[in-house]
């Protein structure tokens, strides 16, 4: 496995070094790995442990991962079929709150990492899909099995892969919120299903949708 | 008497099969990946996945249960295992689990068997011989940790689900939490393969000892449930969901 993947990372790095065309084995496997790594970083180092920079931390975590999820897509595809329905400044509202909830309930949750660090299993690429399997290995003994699926989103000949989806143990993050909105759209309306969401978020978080008028111009 | 139950196995399993082809809308769990791997345009991607939710046609029951559970784990289950894992240091309470788990070899092996996968049969085998004497008794898992030989998580609702027996609809069960016919029927089935329920007949040890297994594990991964109700918009649906597709996951994953 090991011999696997270093003969795989090494090869992808002289392929990049080549200037390669689409369809670079081993670029999404590395661009998934350079976002975690820049996570755990944030998450071990010493310099930035304890409460008062908690905020610093999160600040920090948000930024790598902006560089490598794609919030619209995975908004987009919670929303499912309804999504066609909204407004443009209702997609980017929606888009904006998605990422938050994502950001607080998973990013925050990063930060109780203590395990050996991350596996990187598999990788399979299809034209502009692809899809990398790795394993998280926790101090408790215990293997996760999350698997990333990505989207080429360089330009011609580029290699940009986004997150679009996340699977941990077989349960894919989008498929599960879609069923959830799914079921309160099926009861409520769209501003509604944006009323629940809002309510999930800490009250003093910098809120990103226009509609909130209290805290946005205060959180800076 | 084991003949017994073996027949009522197969018919409660009959039963079953005709009742959830009556009453379910059979959710699409193929046994291949449903669903590819690579997505295409988003276009066809969401007309396929509307088909993959679980029907849930007892969802008034279900929520009640639901709830009944959630207090009982806020109230009861989580207290205790709470206190519980104050007094017993961590380390020990992996091993108590590692021990539950070694001991319930032969429903790992069993069904491994019955959907063909002989290498995790062996695997299994394997882990059960090193992890008792090396392992002292199954506390401890050189199994893995030095032949690198992972256990095999595979139970009797997975052998169903490999041979075509769908969900069919979800059941939140009191106490044993979510659940579908097909894995109640492997509940029931596994239970005749799990030596502790050979081993301790009589029935307040057993419940005993299972509630112990339960509160042992339940220590051992204290905050999941809280975060998933805290990520959750509809904890009930995000629940039942995760289930499904967890199981699915599960039924088509073969080592």
């Amino acid at each position: 496995m090991r011999v696997t993947r270093t003969f795989r990372t090494m090869s992808s790095l002289l392929l990049l070094a080549a200037l390669a065309v689409p369809a670079l084995s081993g670029v999404p496997t590395e661009q998934v790995k350079e976002t975690t790594e820049k996570i755990l970083e944030v998450v071990k180092d010493p310099a930035l442990k304890g409460d008062d920079k908690a905020g610093e931390r999160k600040r920090l975590i948000r930024v790598a991962a902006d560089e490598r999820f794609d919030w619209q897509e995975m908004a987009r595809r919670s929303l499912g079929r309804h999504w066609r329905s909204l407004t443009d400044e209702e997609k980017e509202d929606f888009v904006a709150l998605f990422s938050e909830l994502i950001g607080h309930s998973y990013l925050a949750k990063i930060q109780g990492y203590t395990g050996e660090g991350v596996r990187y299993e598999d990788e399979k690429v299809d034209d502009k899909y692809g899809v990398v399997e790795t394993t998280i290995v926790t101090s408790k003994g215990v293997d996760i099995p999350v698997l990333y699926r990505l989207k080429n989103k360089g330009a011609e000949g580029g290699a940009l892969w986004l997150v679009y989806d996340v699977s941990i143990e077989g349960v894919s993050l989008v498929n599960n919120y879609r069923t959830q909105f799914k079921a309160i759209l099926s009861k409520s309306s769209h501003d509604e299903l944006v009323e629940k969401l809002k309510a999930k978020l800490p009250k003093d978080e910098e809120c990103k949708t226009d509609d909130e008028s209290s805290a946005s111009a205060d959180s800076q | 008497m084991k003949i017994l139950s073996a027949l009522s196995l197969i018919s409660i399993t009959w039963i079953v099969c005709f009742a959830t082809a009556a009453l379910g809308e059979e959710s699409e769990t193929e046994l291949v990946s449903s669903g590819s791997t690579l997505e295409e345009d988003p276009m066809d991607y969401e007309e396929e996945i509307e088909e993959d939710a679980i029907s849930d046609p007892i969802e008034s029951v279900n929520r009640v249960l639901f709830g009944f559970n959630d207090k009982l784990y806020f109230w009861v289950l989580k207290p205790v295992a709470v206190g519980y894992g104050k007094v017993l240091p961590e380390p020990a309470r992996r091993g108590v689990r590692n021990f539950f788990s070694n001991v319930a070899t032969p429903v790992r092996l069993v069904n491994c068997a019955l959907q063909g996968n002989l290498k995790g049969a062996g695997i299994e085998v394997s882990r059960f011989a090193v992890n008792t004497t090396a392992g002292v008794a199954g506390f401890s898992d050189p199994a893995q940790k030095h032949h690198g030989w992972k256990k095999r998580r595979e139970d009797f609702g997975q052998t169903l689900g490999r041979y075509g027996l769908g969900e069919a609809f979800y059941i939140n069960w009191p106490i044993l939490g979510p659940s579908n016919p097909r894995d109640t029927v492997g509940l029931v089935g596994d239970f005749f393969l799990d030596p502790v329920n050979y081993v301790f007949a009589h029935m307040p040890t057993r419940l005993g000892v299972k509630v112990y297994d339960k509160v042992n594990g339940t220590s051992l991964s204290i905050g999941a449930y809280e975060d998933l109700k805290e990520a959750s918009i509809d904890p009930y649906v995000a629940v039942r969901d995760a289930y499904h597709q967890h199981r699915q996951y599960l039924v088509e994953d073969i080592d």
